[in-house]
């Protein structure tokens, strides 16, 4: 097991290990995903397409909105997700 | 031997508490007798000290309320055998005198206007009652006591997302097992609530609380948008960020893991002590040194800490116990750790195996084993404040 998916309807993915660019990962509680980046140790993984606006998920729950188009095996960080949480309305 | 029995050697205090030191506290009541304190700390040996750098009498508000609850906790806290009291304010100095004499705890207090304002003079009769007091405390022993009379602090700081997966949900086990054996076990950080406090509702013990947890939320929310901050950049801070830690929400829903699983008893005000058994809320800040020091207030004689990255700090009072499950940092910074949890996060080790080993080791630290931030000398105390002083 390469990451794990905490919980069915997450669509991000954590890394047990770091990761590069074209590496075939093996997903614990999940299909197998191509990683589109390299990613760190611990960092998040997208296991599907995702639209700006698009909730992510992580342990059941929403962490926050995709801020651009995420495409599956993408890192999944600050430079496409964004908060939801103390914004001005 | 076997540790079956639900129990611990303590320091049983006059005022019933027990704890799991007997330091020689140093406690500076002002800031200008804070060098001062220093000196004297480091001439007596394994000295504790603590400082408060304003003048609690000039600040306002909250903070006034919070800073002499904050002082009169720490220097009767249960793992403190004797307080050496200085200060520059006499009128405060002799309250929290008459506050830990009522309390049956060795003492002394000294002010620099009783030793004509002169820190040297301070310095040599603070040396010489902090010797007898020393001396006096060195013939307590410990004794057995209820696991029940403990307070458990829970806290986290330079966290990854190995904090969140492994890490904190051991310390949720810690602190289910401290409430089942009747002790207490506060969680504070309120703004690592956000995002998860849905699931914090949820556990309220009642619809008050899990209004109260839901109100606290608010509020650090609304200052944040108030004061125009980004929480991104902010809480996660760059070394969250850079350890892959994304939004407040991501980071939440790890930190609430700590709490474990047990009904939510209320939610303490900052340096609140919890007034029942069971698990607890507290509403403060969620920088460690500030966070630690609001647990030591409320009493907590054992502390929790879990790290991703690392982090060297500590309680200065209250016995640190650090526990990362990050493989490269518990390669890094072993010296640091009092648990390595990694062989969890790969997937060698089940959580239950893992939280026997803690827990035992909870039990040891309780009993007088030291922990790396004990050994290194990495504690302090610093009291939060949340408003303008005169």
């Amino acid at each position: 097991m390469d990451a794990i998916r905490l919980s069915p309807d997450d669509n991000v993915a954590t890394l047990l290990r770091a990761a590069k660019r074209g590496e075939r990962l093996e997903i614990g509680g999940g299909a197998g995903v191509e990683a589109a980046d390299d990613i760190p140790l611990c960092h998040k993984i997208a296991l599907v397409a995702l639209q700006p606006g698009d909730r992510i998920r992580k342990y059941g729950e929403t962490i926050g909105e995709a801020t651009a188009a995420i495409q599956p095996g993408a890192h999944v960080h600050i430079h496409n997700l964004r908060s939801l949480r103390a914004r001005a309305r | 031997m076997s540790r079956n029995e639900p129990d611990f050697q303590g320091y049983r205090r006059a005022d019933g508490s027990v704890g799991v030191r007997n330091h020689m506290l140093v406690l500076s009541v002002g800031g200008l007798t804070i060098p001062t304190a220093r000196r004297i700390a480091a001439s007596i040996k394994g000295a504790a000290i603590v400082g408060f750098p304003y003048n609690a009498g000039s600040l306002l508000g909250d903070d006034r309320a919070t800073w002499r609850r904050a002082m009169f906790a720490l220097a009767l806290h249960p793992n403190v055998g004797a307080v050496l009291l200085i200060g520059d304010n006499p009128p405060l100095t002799a309250e929290v005198a008459a506050h830990v004499k009522r309390a049956g705890r060795p003492h002394a207090a000294l002010t620099l206007d009783d030793c004509g304002h002169d820190a040297v003079t301070l310095t040599e009769r603070g040396m010489r009652a902090s010797a007898r007091l020393a001396m006096q405390i060195s013939s307590d022993r410990r004794a057995p006591a209820p696991l029940s009379a403990l307070t458990l602090g829970l806290e986290c700081g330079r966290s990854d997302p190995s904090s969140g997966l492994v890490s904190n949900p051991l310390l949720g086990r810690m602190a289910d097992r401290m409430v089942d054996a009747g002790g207490r076990a506060i969680i504070g950080e309120t703004v690592e609530w956000l995002g998860a406090e849905h699931l914090l509702e949820k556990r309220a013990a009642t619809p008050e609380i899990a209004t109260a947890i839901h109100e606290a939320v608010r509020r650090r929310e609304e200052t944040a948008i108030r004061n125009g901050l980004d929480l991104t950049g902010n809480n996660p801070g760059p070394t969250n960020i850079a350890a892959g830690l994304s939004s407040i929400e991501e980071k939440a829903l790890g930190n609430i893991a700590k709490s474990g699983s047990r009904p939510i008893q209320g939610v303490l005000a900052y340096g609140e002590a919890a007034p029942r058994p069971g698990c607890w809320v507290m509403d403060a800040p969620a920088y460690a040194s500030e966070s630690l020091t609001g647990f030591a207030a409320a009493h907590a004689q054992l502390m929790l800490f879990t790290t991703g990255v690392g982090n060297s700090f500590v309680s200065a009072l209250s016995p640190t116990l650090k526990v990362s499950a990050n493989p490269e940092t518990c390669a890094r910074v072993g010296e640091q750790l009092d648990l390595d949890a990694s062989r969890v996060f790969l997937g060698t080790e089940a959580p239950e195996a893992a939280a026997d080993r803690l827990w035992r080791r909870l039990i040891e630290v309780a009993d007088g084993a030291a922990t790396w931030g004990e050994v290194l000398g990495e504690g302090d105390e610093v009291v939060a404040r949340f408003g303008p002083a005169m």
